[in-house]
């Protein structure tokens, strides 16, 4: 439903909407303006001097082996959280998803991972993975005969163990949305399948994964989002970044730049091209969502 | 009854008057302090603040944690525009030029003139003054002040089959000594750092030599650094060489190599002194200290001042700065000097506390104490590459050169190119912040 | 044994097995935080739970000044989720049941914001902070967060598919669009109210680089700078089994919000995805 349902209360809509408008323009659009600003001047630290300088921190952006370090490491990072967490939490769903008793337990003991914070998610992580006295490098020792486990020597490794810290807090709210979505696929065109002799593997491909499609591209975009973001506490607890830049992505980048070496002009700049990444995934994902909303008309 | 009555009006008056006098005279003037103490050094800080507080009641500081060095530049720099800051703000040593150049302070040399009165500033120690001074005059007040030196354990020395009372002073010894050790099995590894970008700088400063031009950043603004020569590159040489023989083994970026240390995994740590009192602490042997290893053959500079010091916001009120100026001559008073060197391991900042400190026996319970004193008055003062470093973007540009570090150790670029590569990016922030603060 | 009956058990021995290892981490944590310093640094490292929790637990207390840091963060959890609720609330309101001048492009506004997370304009929002000089206050904590897409979204495809004659009804019977409002719409709204309130809950206890950079003292720090605290320090190793008895603790507020709402959180879910 989407008419005047209360036609005579011209003003009401506004003043409804008024509070979220203003908190949006005030904290949100507003900085997002000014941030843009910023991208295009260099200032000092305390802001006696600013000069325009143009698209100059983009571009040493875009030179500085740095940033496209930092840009890499996010994307593996966050495909390491979107392949592998949506992976599991699907096949996880699936399981769910039969006609097994105590549905309600597992969807509990499964889901909770969500309630736990990134920053907390990482703690335990790192305790677990602590190079001369974690639980991880002891066993692994154990197995490979004296092979220590050090994520502070080891850039690759540091960023596994921070994807799959990632990926393991963010399973639980995974697998509800992907439940949600399979309890939607309707019952009789998989039984109807089954009837035409189509394998559990052929009919899940076939009906079930393109039924997904909005769930799973949202799923996508939140996923990105949160390994893009919401991570950044993970980040500073487990590695600082480190070790030298193995785990530094984008925000954590953005944060250094901007708060500890002061240097805003260039912090703005990386803000903008996050928001700019961001944007064109989320017309992407409406694109899909639209187009799959049509076909299951 | 006429002049009773008088008398007690005048009486009441009278007593009016002394409360309304007492009142104004009790409200002391405050002032805030930011700094970024943090662990036991908070506990040091806060009581020194109650002494002040109590011996000067017409005053009162109201000291503020606010985070670390970063952190609390940042908040610094954030008040500013709205005059919402601290009259006084510690900042970390690689923030002095940015202090230096920011506008918003008042150094600290024109203070006395300011509220009309003359100071002896030869009283306080003097590399360390020539850190925070331009042309002269001192611009910050000296506050937790370190340098860096060899930490080793004597334990391990003695089990090792070496002298524990005969530490390496040069790093070809440390190269030897650290062969002996692994020959001998008693570590994996032999010794760590801190801060490496700092122990760099003091393997330059150490040999008199510089690190940028323009006199360190202290004539001029740097336009470029100038330790990629022979000798920068035998450094670096040096130190991935002692890392693929295992001697040498990175220990992060600050502190973390402390634990090693600590628990006897390693036998020796070059850091910084204000180490000390923790490290002797949580160590459960004999520690020993020593000078900071040299190269052999090459000139005589000093070990470089690190830590931090006070500033004083600009366009504060008489009163205010009354207050402020109280308050850092109370911190340079001998008495107070030596309460926080025992309480953190800082040195003095009081000329005279070193002496009094020997008088008083306290180094003969633990020579240990003694080194840093020992390295950094018996080193030069005169030179500038034996004085400090004072850049502009020196934040970023330390990682740089740690990024540099770790790449050389990691076999990733030739010591030589990891070097070149590192100076090759600090040179850029250089030039931006010319061109941000160029005449 | 018939095969569904093989089947359906090797589902549960999977799915059991599924929940071990996912709850191992935080069994590990749970053990961690009952040895004592020592224990801790066992090696191999200790799974059998010890008895020092309390004590654990009160010294992780006195470091970070833990109960006001709690109090913090449930304060602006609890806060900003209700206020993000009532502001989605109306909101959603007037965009289904009204027509009026730019509702497309006001709408549009507000669907921009979830491509503006903080750190997209994390510089400029730092410094309206300290210009309004909130920064250390909780005005700096919450009033940033109180829009909400999830929120307008989530409200807006239920009210969507409410029946046109509620609203018809309720004007026939002389009521105003507030009184349907609160009377009609809140009640049947429960629901998706409640899966808003564990969204948000969740979502605000889990703050980190915000706080981290808005405030800086003991007093108005959140519970996830805490264990940031715990862990900063610079020469000695982290303790383990102090910093794991801040973590438990810390653990448990979202978690119990979760499982107590959680029927309407996942019925709220499923409603979202009923397309």
């Amino acid at each position: 439903m989407n008419e005047d349902k209360f036609p005579g209360h011209k003003f009401l809509p506004y003043i409804l909407i008024t509070p979220s408008i203003a908190v949006i323009i005030i904290f949100l659009i507003g900085p997002f303006i000014q941030s843009v600003y910023t991208s295009f001047f260099v200032s000092t630290t305390f802001g006696t001097n600013t000069i325009f300088v143009g698209l100059r921190n983009y571009i040493r952006l875009f030179s500085s082996p740095d940033y496209l370090n930092s840009a890499v490491v996010t994307f593996k990072f966050a495909a390491f959280v979107i392949i592998v967490g949506l992976s599991i939490a699907l096949a996880i769903a699936q399981l769910l998803n039969q006609k097994i008793r105590g549905v309600g337990f597992y969807q509990v003991a499964l889901i909770w991972t969500y309630a736990i914070s990134p920053t907390i998610a990482g703690v335990i992580w790192a305790s677990m993975f602590a190079p001369s006295t974690g639980l991880i490098p002891y066993i692994i020792s154990k197995i490979s005969g004296g092979y220590t486990l050090n994520w502070m020597t080891n850039g690759q490794l540091a960023l596994f163990i921070v994807a799959a810290a990632a990926t393991w807090k963010m399973l639980g709210y995974n697998i509800i949305f992907f439940l949600a979505g399979l309890q939607n696929v309707p019952g009789e065109l998989l039984e109807a399948a089954q009837i035409d002799g189509a394998s559990p593997w052929k009919a899940f491909w076939r009906i079930t994964f393109p039924m997904l499609s909005p769930t799973t591209s949202f799923l996508l975009f939140v996923n990105m989002l949160y390994a893009f973001f919401q991570v950044f506490g993970l980040i500073d607890i487990m590695t600082h970044g480190g070790p030298g830049n193995a785990t530094e992505i984008l925000v954590y980048k953005l944060y250094r730049d901007g708060f500890i070496h002061l240097n805003t002009g260039s912090a703005s700049a990386q803000s903008f091209i996050i928001f700019f990444v961001i944007s064109v995934v989320a017309i992407i994902q409406l694109r899909i969502v639209t187009r799959k909303s049509i076909y299951s008309r | 009854m006429n002049s009773r009555k008088s008398f007690l009006i005048v009486l009441v008056l009278t007593l009016c008057l002394l409360l309304a006098a007492g009142t104004a005279l009790a409200k002391p003037v405050t002032i805030t302090f930011w700094h970024a103490m943090s662990g036991s050094r908070l506990g040091v800080v806060e009581s020194i603040i109650e002494g002040f507080n109590a011996t000067h009641p017409e005053f009162e500081v109201k000291p503020l944690f606010t985070g670390s060095y970063a952190e609390t530049l940042t908040k610094y720099v954030a008040a500013y525009p709205s005059k919402t800051g601290p009259n006084i703000v510690q900042s970390y040593e690689v923030g002095t030029q940015t202090m230096i150049d920011s506008g918003a302070i008042t150094p600290v040399y024109k203070i006395p003139e300011m509220l009309g009165e003359t100071w002896d500033w030869a009283q306080y120690v003097i590399p360390i003054t020539n850190y925070y001074s331009v042309d002269g005059n001192l611009w910050s007040m000296p506050f937790n002040s370190s340098t860096a030196m060899l930490y080793y354990n004597k334990d391990l020395f003695e089990k090792a089959g070496l002298d524990p009372n005969k530490p390496p002073t040069t790093w070809k010894e440390m190269e030897e000594c650290g062969e002996k050790f692994l020959a001998s099995g008693v570590v994996d590894h032999v010794y760590s750092t801190g801060w490496p970008d700092w122990i760099f700088e003091q393997a330059l400063a150490i040999h008199d030599h510089l690190y940028a031009d323009n006199d360190n950043g202290r004539s001029g603004l740097a336009t470029k650094v100038v330790f990629n020569d022979d000798f920068g590159h035998m450094i670096f040489d040096t130190w991935t060489r002692l890392h693929d023989k295992g001697i040498y083994i990175f220990g992060g970026a600050e502190y973390s190599a402390n634990t090693a240390f600590n628990s006897g995994q390693i036998a020796m740590l070059i850091q910084s002194t204000s180490s000390l009192a923790g490290i002797i602490k949580a160590a459960e042997f004999k520690v020993g200290t020593s000078f900071y290893p040299r190269f052999e053959g090459y000139p005589v500079g000093n070990s470089i001042i690190g830590g931090g010091s006070l500033w004083v916001t600009k366009g504060q009120s008489e009163e205010e700065l009354r207050a402020v100026w109280e308050f850092l001559k109370y911190l340079g008073q001998e008495d107070i000097a030596i309460q926080w060197h025992k309480g953190t391991g800082y040195f003095p900042v009081s000329g005279a506390a070193l002496k009094t400190l020997l008088d008083e026996g306290w180094f003969s319970e633990d020579q240990a104490y003694l080194t840093a004193f020992l390295q950094i008055l018996s080193g030069k003062r005169d030179t500038a590459a034996s004085t400090g470093v004072r850049l502009g973007p020196f934040v970023a540009m330390r990682e740089d050169l740690v990024s540099g570090l770790e790449k050389a150790l990691a076999g990733q670029l030739s010591p030589k190119d990891a070097l070149n590569e590192a100076a090759e990016k600090m040179n850029l922030k250089l030039k931006d912040y010319l061109e941000l603060h160029g005449k | 044994m018939t095969r569904k009956t093989r089947q359906e058990i090797f589902i549960h021995a999977i799915l059991i097995l599924l929940v071990i290892v996912l709850a191992f981490p935080v069994f590990f944590a749970l053990v961690t935080s009952t040895l004592s310093l020592q224990e801790s640094y066992q090696y191999p490292p200790k799974l059998i739970p010890g008895n020092q929790f309390m004590n654990n637990l009160k010294d992780a207390w006195e470091r970070i000044n833990m109960g006001r840091l709690f109090f913090n963060s449930t304060l602006i959890s609890v806060v900003v989720a209700i206020v993000k609720t009532i502001l989605a609330l109306l909101a959603a309101f007037a965009y289904t049941h009204f027509k009026f001048r730019g509702q497309g492009l006001l709408f549009s506004m507000c669907m921009i914001t979830q491509m503006l997370p903080l750190p997209v304009r994390i510089i400029p929002t730092y410094q309206l902070m300290a210009s309004f000089n909130w920064i250390n206050s909780y005005y700096a904590l919450m009033v940033p967060f109180f829009a909400s897409t999830t929120g307008l979204l989530l409200f807006r495809q239920f009210y969507m598919t409410v029946p046109a004659d509620l609203p018809d009804a309720a004007r026939v019977d002389g009521a105003g669009p507030m009184r349907y409002f609160w009377q009609i719409l809140i009640p049947i709204s429960k629901t998706n109210i409640a899966a808003l309130f564990v969204i948000e809950f969740i979502f605000m206890w889990s703050q980190y680089l915000w706080p981290l950079i808005v405030t800086t003292t003991r007093e108005m720090r959140v519970i996830q700078i805490g264990i940031k605290m715990l862990l900063a320090s610079e020469q000695i190793a982290p303790e383990w089994n102090i910093i794991m008895a801040a973590t438990v603790i810390a653990m448990l507020p979202p978690l119990i919000v979760l499982l107590v709402l959680r029927k309407s959180f996942v019925e709220g879910i499923a409603m979202q995805t009923t397309k």
